[in-house]
This record gives structure tokens, sequence and C-alpha cells, in this order.
């Protein structure tokens, strides 16, 4: 046990002191940044406010506060899964400069090493995720606060679970790549594309029917969906509340991809729940035998 | 003698490519033991398997009359390059290190104090690793190395890159270090450093092509070289020698120093000024391999 502290404490802290990591894994949170800085949200803030009958008094901290609350339920979608896979490329910077090698050579189990590497990209993600949790809220805060107790609260589970979904991914990813070619091919691939496919640079809503349906067979979709829920329900409550219709809200809420479909059938927040755990535990089992199976295939 | 490493038979081959080929040796306990061979011949190959990073096609590997899975920490590795954590500084990589090894808490201060001293390295322990110069990293690697006070020491060209400087203080460490009863496998491109060993053993396409003490291998495979001066070269000629005649010396190839000192006996009044040289450990490498090692590349 002490050894496995230690070893995961080596990760933690070699990612932490390596800027070239550290900032690797903050770039896709950047883009998304930047994006919703320049256009992004001036498109949402039209979109909400033409979705919303002429009748109804819109109050302007309303309007920000329901597009912060997208910007921050995109952001933490994209990073906990981002910075999980930035976190675990240690793992493969360690075969390809072969420091690996210097931990093979000791007693220590070749299960602890996995392990360790499993537990670090969590704790990094975990800590890394929720300072930009922290710092979201308080831009939520500033602009527009609608988000109850248990909203925070399950925001926070959100980007637990979600850290782990990514842990469990980037850990059966990074098994597979040795080289820093590759390191870096997956790096930009994650980077770049994961924003795209999870629905955090542009709702799932507007892509053609064919790539959302496909899309739906993906556990982060879900994982988006179900931190935009929880995000943007204080604003959706607040919009009941000054009289706009529940249609108008629901139509909000497909325009931003907080109902989602699969196959035409809506899946609700506790499906998405069931589908994140399901998807922890599969890749986390296939974590575990590909370590058993690559170790017996040495022998 | 007791042996510390007894090797029957080892084979390991990569696809088409018979890397080591049936290779026996063994090293006596206390010894300093040299593994000779340009780059490709097989070194690295038998020492990842004498580690356990690799596992043998054919073959046993015993080491202290065990596996050397079940020993391994009785045994600590230099290798070639540095394999320690950059960015950590050396006394968290040692601490992270000394962990595999069941090493924490007082007991690593203890050994910290130790190695410290011995090496000399309290300046550098704070300081990343990356930042310390060749020979202060090297200091590290040894370090790391001897923390779990392993018995038996692999040196995999330790000495590559080093200042004459930094590389004679090492030398001096590994020395005192032997005297302390700790065996050493090296191997190294610098066959002076091979010329102080016990037992070589030179390996040449996956092949052991010769082994025995300095003295055998100089005695074998190269000619003893007697330089004579202030001679004519007409003198020399009637001695039927192969021979370099220069302005101020004469150099005349015998086949062993008994047939030199049988030679001189003979012809006093010609030996007045001279010195008889063994053969250096280059020219039985040349003699044997058929090529000049040259920073472990062969020419």
């Amino acid at each position: 046990m002490n050894t496995l502290m230690y070893i995961t404490l080596r990760n933690v802290k070699m990612f932490f002191r390596d800027k070239g990591m550290f900032f690797t894994s903050l770039i896709t949170p950047l883009i998304l940044l930047v994006l919703y800085a320049t256009f992004l949200s001036n498109v949402y803030r039209d979109a909400f406010t033409s979705g919303i009958p002429d009748f109804i008094k819109f109050d302007e901290k309303l309007i920000n506060g329901t597009v912060a609350s997208q910007l921050l339920s995109s952001l933490l979608a994209v990073s906990c899964i981002t910075v999980a896979f930035c976190s675990n490329l240690l793992s493969v910077q360690d075969k390809a400069n072969k420091t690996v090698n210097d931990m093979l050579i000791s007693p220590l189990k070749s299960s602890k090493l996995a392990l360790g590497y499993y537990i670090a990209t969590f704790f990094i993600t975990v800590i890394v995720c929720l300072v930009t949790t922290a710092v979201g809220f308080i831009y939520v805060y500033s602009v527009g606060w609608y988000l109850s107790f248990s909203d925070v609260l399950l925001i926070l589970a959100d980007v637990l679970l979600l850290s782990l979904l990514g842990a469990s991914l980037s850990s059966v990813v990074s098994f597979f790549l040795s080289t820093q070619g590759q390191m870096s091919a997956v790096s930009a691939i994650i980077s770049a594309g994961y924003g795209f496919i999870c629905g955090a640079y542009m709702p799932m809503s507007q892509f053609p029917e064919g790539l959302r349906d496909a899309l739906s067979f993906l556990p982060f979709t879900y994982g988006t969906s179900l931190l935009r829920n929880h995000c943007m329900n204080g604003a959706f409550e607040e919009m009941k509340n000054i009289g706009v219709p529940n249609e108008a809200v629901a139509s909000l809420k497909d325009s931003v991809d907080c109902n989602i479909y699969f196959a035409d059938t809506a899946v609700g927040t506790d499906v998405m729940l069931f589908v994140l755990i399901a998807s922890v535990v599969v890749f986390t089992v296939i974590y575990v035998l590909l370590n058993v199976f690559s170790k017996k295939i040495k022998k | 003698m007791e042996k510390i490493i007894e090797i029957e038979n080892l084979s390991k081959s990569f696809g088409e490519v018979k890397a080591v080929k049936n290779i026996s040796f063994s090293v006596e306990k206390g010894s300093l033991f040299s593994f000779l061979g340009v780059n490709g011949a097989g070194k690295s190959t038998t020492i990842s398997m004498l580690c356990g990073l690799l596992t043998p096609d054919f073959g046993t590997i015993n080491v202290c009359g065990q596996s050397s899975e079940k020993v391994k920490d009785k045994i600590g590795v230099v290798f070639q390059s540095s394999v320690l954590d950059m960015p950590l500084s050396v006394y968290d990589n040692l601490k992270y290190r000394a962990s595999f090894y069941g090493i924490t808490g007082e007991r690593f201060q203890k050994r910290l104090n130790e190695l410290s001293g011995l090496l000399d390295m309290g300046e550098i322990l704070n300081r990343p690793v990356g930042k310390l110069s060749g020979g202060q990293r090297r200091k590290a690697d040894i370090a790391r190395a001897l923390f779990h006070s392993p018995s038996l020491l692999i040196l995999d060209e330790p000495t590559t890159g080093l200042d004459p400087q930094t590389r004679k203080t090492l030398w001096q460490v590994i020395e005192d270090l032997r005297r302390e009863g700790l065996t050493v496998l090296l191997t190294t491109h610098y066959m002076e450093e091979a010329a102080d060993s016990d037992h070589i053993v030179i390996i040449d396409s996956g092949e052991i092509i010769a082994e025995g003490t300095p003295l055998e291998l100089k005695n074998k495979y190269t000619k003893d070289t007697v330089t004579l001066y202030g001679v004519d070269e007409k003198d020399v000629k009637k001695l039927g020698l192969p021979y370099i005649f220069d302005d101020s010396y004469c150099k005349l190839f015998i086949e062993n120093t008994s047939k030199a000192a049988e030679l001189i006996g003979n012809n006093r009044e010609l030996f007045v000024d001279f010195e008889i040289t063994k053969g250096k450990m280059d020219d039985v490498f040349l003699a044997v391999t058929g090529k000049e090692l040259h920073g472990g590349v062969s020419r």
C-alpha cells in the first residue's frame, strides 16, 4: 500500500512539474474559452432570446447566467477527459524514455505500477477539474447565478465521475502507446477532436442526424448532457418561474443537448448516470485484463 | 570461489534476429566482470534478461542461486542513459525509487546520508535531475542503483560522455564499493576500464568469442612490443623480427614476454635502453572481433 502511495505521488508530482504536460492538458479548455469569448456566447445568446416569446420580459442576468452555465458544462465535459489523457501520457513517456525499466527492475509489481498510473491520472484530473469548476463557479456567479446547492453537489459528482471515465479510458488507450510520436498524435487528436464529438464546442442538436445518431452510441455524449442538465437546471427553472412556457424551455433544452435521444427515445439523467458508471467499469476491466494478459504473454 | 551469476545456454531472438546465441558464463562474487562488444553485439539484451526486463527464449539465469526474477532486490543497475525523472529533484527520485524496495522513513534518511557522503552529492540533492551536469547525473544514477544495497551492480557503459576527471572520480567510488565486497558487471567502450577487470567476456553477433583475465587475453591475442632507443636499423634487422624503425626509436614485435626476455638475454649489447610493453585491450578486441571500438561503434 505504501509503495502504491509513493508511485502515485511520483506520478502526480511529475505531471505538475512537467510544464509541457501540464500546459498541453489546458489547451482544449483554452480553445473553448476563446471560442466562447469570440463568438459562441453571442450565438447562444441570440438563440436563447429568439426562442422566447416577445411578451415575456427576459432579464439580462438570466441570459448571461444561462450562457455562462452552458460554457461551464462544456468546459468541464471536455476537461475531465482531455486532462486525463494528458496526465496518462506520463505512462507513455515513461515507456518512451525507458524510465519504466528502472521501475521494472525493482521488486515493484507491475500491477501496482499500472494502478499507480490509473489512480494518479484520476487524482490529477480531479484536482485540475475542481480548480476549473471553482473558477467556473466564480464566473457564473459574477454574471448570473441560478444554481441550487444540490445542483452544485451534482456538478461536483459529475466531475468526479467523468474524471474516472477519463482515467479509465485514457489508461486503456495509453496501454497501446509506447513512443513519443504516438503520444503526440493521440494528444493532438484528443485535444482537438474531443471537444467536437462530445458536443462541447457545438451542441449535437446542430449536427446532421446521422452523426448525431452515431454519437449517441458514445458514453461521452451522456457525460456532456448530464453536466449540462445539472449546470443549466437553475437557469431553466428560473425561466419557468418568470413565465416562459414549458414548451419553449423544452425546446431550449433540446437545442443545448440537455435532452438527448437514443433511437428517438429520450434518455433520462438516471440512464445517463448508469451509462457513465457502466463505461467506467467496462474500461477499468479492459485495462486490468490488458495488464494481466500482457504479463502472461511476456512470461 | 562463490559464483554470484550463473548463465547457461542463454538465447534470445527478436523475430528473425538472433540477438543472443546460446551463451554461458559465470561471475565470481566480489569480482569486476567486463562484458565487451560493439553496439548490437548482444550485451544489452543479455543484461536486460539478467535484470528481468526480457524473458530468455532458452537457457537459465541464476543470481545468488535463484532466478533473477526472485532476487530483484539484490541487483542494482546503472543504465546507459539516465532513467531518473528529469523534472524531479535527486531527493524525490531517490525517495520514490527507494520505496519500490520498501525503504521509507528513517531507513531512507539513513541510507541517503550514507550515499550522500560516499558520492559527495549533498549539494545536488535538492536540484532537479534535468538541471545537473553529466557527472552529477551519473552520481545520482549510481546512488539510485546502490540505494537498496545490492550484491550485484550492473554498469551499462557508465562513463560514456563523461569528462576524464568525472570518469576517474566514478571509478574511485566503484573501487571503494568493490573493496566492501560488491560485485560489478561492466559493459564499456573504454578498453582501459576493462583492463582492470578480473574477468572479461567479449561478445560478437550474440556469441561469446573470447573470455579470460585481461592478462590471458593479452597473452593469447596480442604480441609484446619492445621499444629500443639509440640503435642502428642494420643491427635490428639482424634479429629477423618484424619491426618499425623511426629516427628516435625502434619497435620490435615479439610473441610473448618470455621470448622477449630470451631475446634480450642473447643480445645484451643491443638492448641497452629499452622498454617492454604488453598488448593493449584495444589490440585484443581488434584481434578477436576484427573490429575497433570507437564509442561503441565498430570500424
